[in-house]
């Protein structure tokens, strides 16, 4: 492994790849925006959460973002249940000399709580006062919230499916290309037989009869859309190994002895790369789409996670709240159009014809 | 692969067929093979058998064994809740959610679909429950009926008028084939089986249109019990043999009630077509006229609601319920252009019937919830009170026990207990929860956290229960959430598998509810009561309360897994009471049980049902009957073909008519 990584990062031939990619600038910007949004999905619950940044309270300071929950008596309310930092922020801006004070996040908002108390379920059109900036749902929870953890629960999602499908496609598709031989050919029918089987319809039928406990749910989902997925890498895999495998270094190293192992994984891997990395941002924008088509139909996380499908669901029930549906619909076009460009750079980069554009 | 064979020639044979009835000679028309002269056909041969065999329960008699002494009744003088003078004709628009997968009334997926337009709400029965009177029945192919307690057996004429929709009269060689039919294995209903051969105990032939039939127990609505059949045509079901599924699985059988469907009508995947069986024998009777007015009846196939919605105020079907808060407030307010110029008219009935039992289903059997003050503790915590309020818009009331929407209140003052974060941390705190976890879920002792799951199969409740899930919180209590797929989540609460089902049972419009299928211990357990040789029996009557059983009964509707001794003794007794007097005593001390122990946390219902109809569908004074549980169950409506005409020009001409936003609350409690 360490000889591996200095030759990504320093090979002057990546380096030109990289550089490449960085002339292409709508590619560029995508990749700078996607990053970024990434990133800030991982501190989501700074940004938008119902729980204060910082509390000072009675001449204490509380950080509330991680970890226990405070209870409302500990403020001074008369329940025991988790405070609400609103009504706390409201209370204390309403006394006149106190020193204690209240930071919310931008958005103050929870992806799961009922954001109108004492006030009929409808989904309600986007308001800046009340930092509603996309409206509610039809069980009154912030939209934005929902599409900001909907979002960071795609990430993660499409995350461990890129790892895993290309783990079981990578390795199956190298073994079939440098064995060869009735290996190659037995391999290549199960493949035929496995990727015939319709993957949607197989997805729901499983999806329906696992029981859905939270937490694993996403695990199990993530286990069954992989369980369907890995045999189209196999094919690109076994293709570019039996090129490889004709070359004289592959031929050096089984004359020094080296192992099955050590020839694919150390000496025919770094090489093929360039072709897996051109794959993964449409792998990524394929899992996006999975998932959200799941969600929408009813068979993938389940309730109350925040998910994209289950917003365009109830955007299509709700046609006359047009956000919802207008939110979810925005937020996923861009999104897949984003990671599109950024593939789309990637596979130009590298490209070993440097003449050729894609339009 | 026979089936494809034979598939072409019975369609040519069913085409021929219709084609010959409509040629107007029905009395005639060959229905089915067997009126051929090859003998009797391998159905009659069985029955003949049957009856032969088992005459304790098929007693052919004479006329003159008919007992004098009876006291033969009608319903003459019951008040109608149809109007006589609705206009006939006309073509009524509807949809249907999906397309039936057989025409059978009866055997696999007959349940739902098209079953309730071809049987439920159309078929005409001995007799049947008065809507507006609950206890009384009104004349239906029975034009008069005795009651005989003492043998437990009520008498019947048939009307004589009776027919078939192709002609036949309506006899008794008709009730007892029903008999037959219903208690026979080749349908591949053990349900029905089972239910046939334990509720009736004989059937006596006397004449033609004369008959009895012998219950296994009595009750104030015994002749309910006996007369609200609907009979099967013996003529049209002579190929009734064991694979009679496959052969019928799209033959419509003759109907006693105003609507067939014809071959012809039925355009697949699409939409299927209800005709007014010409001349109905019914048409002119008491408590028939002025119902199932359109001649023709449309059922278009709309999946959606929402698309369903949409064709609904396009105008392309003439009537849409629109009971959820959705389509009520929101797709459809008092505002909508349709409504305000009055081409759409909105709707709200209170109506008076058992109510579905939503609420939480606890399955006492498992880990925590076996605790009383776990599951009272659940009451509290469970804030339906905000879900009737929000959710529901103020419409839905709380169940205040299982039994609500009966004549009589099942118990005079038990009402549910109110959400309430602090008394549910009591009983928590009581059953050993005394301290808050980090994320706010209380744990006990031993380190175990008070969590729960809620399972339903029910899509529309995914943004119910999120909102249940964060009022819990308040009171410690986590739930996760669950929604299976409709067959999976069925069966895991049939096998009881599930810690708490939020699901409701439908209830059939009777005079007094069960307990026996919900609450019985053996319904928890096959090993509830064991007799002296410690044989598993199925009554605490006929043996001793297992102490610790074992062995759970499946396929039950005993989902809160209730084993309570005292509590079946008096459902015992409840079922075997024959006065109203006994039965209300009887209910009042079982819904006391049943409220002290909490096995079922009190939902919601909706005391009304809501309609949106084009200003052209008419319906009788007060709109509709007080047991109805929709605006169509009991056909009163009619379709005016000038007004649905007039409506189309003041569309296209912008004229506008009153607002109609109407409130029937005339039943209302």
């Amino acid at each position: 492994m360490p000889r591996l990584l200095p030759r990504l990062s320093l090979d002057p031939l990546t380096q030109k790849k990289l550089r490449r990619f960085r002339s292409i600038r709508r590619a560029y910007v995508s990749f700078l925006i996607l990053t970024a949004a990434i990133l800030l999905s991982i501190i989501a619950e700074l940004l938008v959460n119902s729980r204060a940044l910082v509390v000072s309270y009675e001449g204490e300071i509380y950080f509330p973002t991680y970890g226990a929950i405070h209870t409302g008596k500990e403020f001074g309310f008369d329940y025991d249940y988790e405070v609400n930092y609103r009504a706390l922020a409201e209370r204390i801006a309403a006394e006149p000399d106190s020193d204690n004070w209240v930071i919310m996040p931008i958005v103050p908002y929870d992806p799961l709580e009922n954001c109108y108390p004492g006030e009929p379920f409808k989904p309600r059109a986007p308001t800046t006062t009340e930092g509603h900036y996309l409206g509610t749902d039809q069980i009154n929870r912030d939209i934005l919230a929902r599409l900001v953890y909907g979002f960071r629960n795609a990430l993660i999602f499409s995350s461990a499916f890129l790892v895993f499908t290309y783990l079981i496609g990578i390795t199956i598709g190298c073994l079939m290309g440098y064995f060869g031989g009735w290996f190659d050919l037995l391999v290549q029918r199960i493949i035929e037989v496995w990727s015939n089987i319709p993957f949607l319809f197989v997805v729901i039928i499983v999806a329906s009869v696992i029981p859905a406990g939270i937490g694993m749910n996403l695990w199990i989902l993530l286990g069954i859309v992989v369980l369907f997925s890995w045999t189209s890498m196999t094919y690109y895999m076994r293709s570019v190994t039996y090129r490889e495998k004709a070359r004289d270094y592959v031929h050096a190293a089984q004359v020094l002895g080296a192992g099955t192992g050590r020839i694919i994984f150390r000496h025919i891997m770094p090489n093929i790369l360039s072709t897996i990395v051109t794959f993964i941002p449409f792998t990524v924008s394929g899992a996006i789409s999975a998932l959200t088509s799941l969600d929408f139909l009813g068979f993938g996380l389940p309730p109350p996670t925040p998910s994209w499908g289950e917003l365009l669901r109830q955007g299509t029930a709700n046609l006359n709240a047009p956000w919802i549906v207008a939110s979810a619909f925005t937020a996923l076009t861009l999104v897949l159009t984003l990671v599109t460009f950024v593939g789309e750079a990637i596979r130009e980069a590298f490209d070993p014809k440097k003449f050729t554009t894609y339009q | 692969m026979k089936m494809l064979s034979t598939l072409p020639t019975r369609l040519l044979f069913i085409l021929l067929a219709t084609a010959l009835a409509g040629c107007g000679r029905k009395e005639s028309a060959p229905t089915t093979t067997a009126d051929a002269d090859a003998g009797p056909s391998v159905m009659e041969t069985d029955l003949a058998r049957t009856v032969a065999e088992q005459t304790e329960f098929y007693k052919i008699k004479t006329p003159a064994d008919l007992p004098t002494s009876l006291n033969w009744v009608n319903s003459d003088h019951l008040p109608e809740f149809a109007n006589p003078n609705a206009k006939q004709g006309g073509t009524f628009r509807y949809y249907i959610a999906d397309f039936p997968r057989t025409t059978r009334t009866i055997g696999p997926d007959a349940t739902g679909g098209i079953r309730t337009y071809l049987l439920d709400y159309i078929g005409v029965p001995y007799v049947q429950t008065h809507p507006n009177l609950p206890g009384e029945v009104y004349a239906g192919l029975a034009e008069s009926w005795a009651l005989d307690q003492s043998t437990r057996t009520v008498y019947f004429r048939l009307n004589p008028k009776a027919t078939w929709s192709d002609g036949r009269p309506v006899t008794t060689a008709d009730v007892v084939f029903s008999f037959y039919f219903m208690r026979s294995p080749h349908l591949r209903e053990p349900w029905y089986n089972d239910y046939y051969t334990k509720t009736y105990t004989a059937i006596s032939i006397y004449d033609e249109h004369t008959f009895a039939i012998t219950l296994a127990g009595w009750g104030p609505d015994a002749v309910v019990r006996a007369g609200n059949l609907v009979p099967y045509a013996r003529h049209a079901l002579q190929e009734f043999a064991s694979d009679w599924i496959e052969k019928f699985q799209w033959r419509v059988l003759p109907t006693t009630g105003a609507y067939e469907l014809l071959e012809r009508n039925i355009e697949r995947g699409r939409a299927v077509t209800l005709t007014k069986v010409k001349d109905w024998w019914a048409r002119d009777l008491r408590f028939w006229r002025g119902r199932f007015n359109p001649d023709r009846y449309r059922l278009d196939v709309i999946r959606d609601p929402d698309k369903a919605f949409e064709a609904f105020v396009r105008g392309d079907i003439d009537m849409f319920p629109i009971g959820q808060p959705k389509f009520w407030y929101e797709s459809l307010p008092d505002t909508h252009p349709e409504v305000a110029a009055g081409y759409i008219a909105k709707t709200k009935f209170f109506n008076k019937t058992p109510r579905p039992d939503w609420g939480l289903w606890i399955n006492s059997s498992k880990p925590q919830l076996n605790q009383v003050e776990v599951r009272l503790g659940l009451h509290h915590a469970t804030n339906f009170d905000l879900v009737c309020a929000q959710y529901f818009r103020g419409d839905a009331v709380r169940m205040e026990t299982r039994s609500d929407g009966y004549g009589w209140r099942m118990h005079p003052d038990i009402t549910a207990r109110r959400f309430d974060p602090v008394k549910a941390r009591e009983h928590f705190a009581a059953a050993g929860f005394t301290t808050q976890g980090p994320d706010g879920v209380l744990i006990n002792a031993t380190g175990q956290r008070l969590s729960f799951t809620i399972s339903t199969y029910l899509p529309s409740l995914r943004d119910l229960l999120p909102i249940l899930q964060q009022e819990a919180l308040k009171a410690g209590l986590e739930f996760k959430l669950e929604v299976l797929d409709q067959t999976t989540g069925w069966k895991k609460m049939q096998e009881k598998q599930h810690e708490i089902a939020l699901i409701a049972l439908s209830r059939s419009v009777e005079l007094y509810p069960r307990y026996w299928e919900m609450f019985h211990g053996s319904n928890a357990y096959e090993d509830a009561y064991l007799a002296a040789d410690g044989r598993f029996v199925l009554k605490h009557s006929e043996g001793t309360p297992n102490p610790a059983p074992s062995k759970v009964r499946v396929q039950t509707n005993n989902m809160t897994m209730t084993f309570d001794p005292e509590l079946d003794r008096l459902i015992e007794a409840y079922d075997e009471a024959e006065t109203l007097d006994d039965i209300k005593r009887y209910a009042q001390d079982m819904e006391q049980i049943i409220h002290d122990q909490g096995w079922w946390v009190n939902g919601w219902s909706l005391p009304f049902h809501r309609t949106g109809y084009w200003r052209y569908v008419q319906w009788p004074e007060g709109f509709n009957a007080m047991q109805s549980r929709n605006a169509e169950e009991f056909f009163l409506h009619w379709v005016d073909e000038d007004e649905r005409a007039a409506t189309a020009a003041a569309r296209r001409s912008g004229q506008k008519f009153p607002t109609q936003i109407l409130i029937f609350d005339q039943f209302k409690n």
